[in-house]
């Protein structure tokens, strides 16, 4: 009995731990002061972890080995999802002198302090993923999302940007026998990029059009796209998936733009091809059924007049022979 | 007694063939391509995509051969519409084509060595092979390598309009290619014209 009171309230905790930060990752943005308060606070931290701030470090006797590693592009920030906090906010303790305490990352926030509700989700899909099993124990959410520097695709709407962000993770440890090495198991070599993908016909430019999670992951979560990254033996590998009328790009890639105009100049999936040309997919049906009906005519042309010519040389034959 | 008369040469008959062959197997990967359906393929996408590209080149290849053959040979002459009184002759072939050729009448301008093409032969396939095919091959050249294509064009993707010209292009060609075959009949027996494109000889 005390078994399931322990349990309920374990439940009971877990639930108001995640309304709880569910509710600090949808506070409302900060007024123009508290922005402007965040601003000077950020400052301070960037004026030693920023490019310019290690080629004119502010003080003396600084470790600027250490301080290349947690370097933050200010103006990247800005424009990230996290561009209006307070490096405090996650940065806490320990943090706010320097030399930072020896224990201050201990106390540093993770993501799902904030972000509890889709934390639970993603790690569900998460634990299923290739990542989960060769790197479970070292693979975290900003091995892959830099918070720094992470934007939401909905707020990028932009493709080419979405595309360039997200491919950019990727890429970066599967493009890079280095960092590659720093994160995967002992002894796993890292698989030539071009190699394993050399069946994609343009190959790299498809890495520049669309984003290697539209094949790399399953479409089950309508919520978002699912954190499950697919090993290339369960990735999406049937061309005509992307490539037909009803692509897949709609639920996927341009799914923030899917509501958009999609008819424009009478092609189907126009918002794709506001982007991209996608060969089965942005097509235009009018056209279509004009060639379709021309062929058709043709066709039916050749036939009539064969029969009408056989027709009448047996008529012609008959006639001779009277 | 059927006359005999020697009209095509070996490179003109390897050409036409081989041309043949790689449009045929381009129209059906094409379509398999534009009217990609998961449910319903014609040829698997990754499959027709990859078939298309050798097929593609293979046709650009015999494009050059036949461009060069022509000028080596002086074959070109043959393909140019010959202006005076041209439409006439047209008019006079589509009469034939149109009426005459079910009441039995004669064909007005039988292939010569001199003069292969009727008239209305001449436009066609000047139009087809000198106009419409360079830029289907130009513009499938563009698909190959897309990073040659413009980058946007109207506020669209600069590939859209490539597309649509190799597209239009190649059904005009297919189009062509359907009623080719079908004339290819037409000669003074239903057969004539086919033997004449694989010996060489044209039998009247």
């Amino acid at each position: 009995m005390f078994a399931n009171f322990k349990n309920k309230l374990c439940g009971a905790l877990a639930l108001l731990v995640m309304l709880t930060a569910t509710a600090f990752a949808d506070d409302p943005p900060p007024t123009p002061e508290e922005l402007a308060k965040i601003k000077t606070a950020n400052a301070e931290c960037l004026t030693c972890h920023s490019e310019a701030g290690l080629k004119k470090p502010p003080k003396e006797g600084l470790d600027l080995k250490k301080l290349r590693n947690y370097l933050v592009d200010p103006d990247t920030f800005t424009a990230s999802d996290h561009g209006q906090m307070a490096c405090s906010k996650c940065h806490g303790d320990g943090y706010d002198k320097h030399p930072h305490d020896a224990k201050a990352k201990e106390g540093l926030s993770e993501c799902q302090d904030c972000h509890a509700r889709k934390a639970m989700r993603i790690e569900r899909q998460f634990d299923k993923s290739v990542h989960a099993e060769h790197l479970s124990d070292s693979f975290t959410c900003s091995t892959c999302h830099d918070p720094h520097v992470m934007t939401l695709a909905a707020k990028l709407r932009d493709p080419h940007k979405i595309v360039a962000q997200d491919n950019k993770i990727c890429l970066d440890c599967h493009d890079s026998d280095l960092a590659f090495a720093k994160i995967a198991p002992e002894k796993k070599k890292r698989p030539p990029i071009d190699e394993i993908h050399s069946w994609l016909p343009n190959t790299r430019l498809h890495w520049q059009a669309v984003r290697c999670i539209e094949c790399h992951t399953p479409t089950e979560d309508k919520l978002s796209l699912s954190h499950e990254i697919l090993n290339k033996d369960k990735a999406e590998k049937k061309c005509a998936t992307c490539h037909s009328a009803n692509t897949s790009l709609n639920a996927r890639l341009y799914r923030h733009l899917a509501k958009e105009e999609q008819n424009k100049y009478g092609f189907l999936n126009s918002v794709i091809l506001s982007n991209s040309y996608v060969v089965g997919a942005t097509r235009n049906p009018s056209i279509d059924w004009i060639v379709i009906g021309l062929f058709v005519a043709i066709v039916v042309g050749v036939i009539g007049h064969g029969l009408v010519r056989i027709i009448t040389t047996r008529m012609r034959r008959s006639k001779n022979h009277d | 007694m059927t006359n005999r008369v020697f009209m095509l040469p070996l490179w003109i008959r390897l050409w036409h063939w081989s041309n043949a062959l790689a449009i045929i197997v381009l129209a059906v990967t094409g379509v398999s391509l534009h009217f990609s359906n998961p449910d319903l393929p014609l040829v698997e996408f990754s499959l027709a995509a990859r078939i298309h590209n050798v097929a593609g080149v293979c046709l650009a290849g015999l494009y050059v051969v036949f461009v060069v053959g022509n000028i080596v040979t002086g074959n070109w002459w043959q393909y140019v519409p010959k202006p005076p009184g041209i439409i006439g002759r047209c008019l006079k072939q589509m009469q034939y084509y149109g009426s005459g050729i079910f009441k039995g009448e004669k064909e007005p301008f039988p292939p010569t060595p001199e003069v292969n093409f009727n008239a209305l032969q001449a436009v066609t396939y000047w139009s087809i092979m000198y106009l419409v095919l360079p830029v289907v091959i130009a513009t499938g050249l563009i698909f190959l390598y897309p990073q040659f294509a413009p980058d946007r064009l109207f506020g669209l993707d600069g590939l859209l309009p490539i597309a649509l010209v190799h597209y239009l292009g190649a059904a005009a060609i297919v189009l062509f290619a359907v009623s080719h075959i079908y004339l290819g009949t037409m000669g003074p027996k239903v057969s004539s014209l086919f033997k004449m494109m694989i010996s060489g000889w044209y039998e009247h």
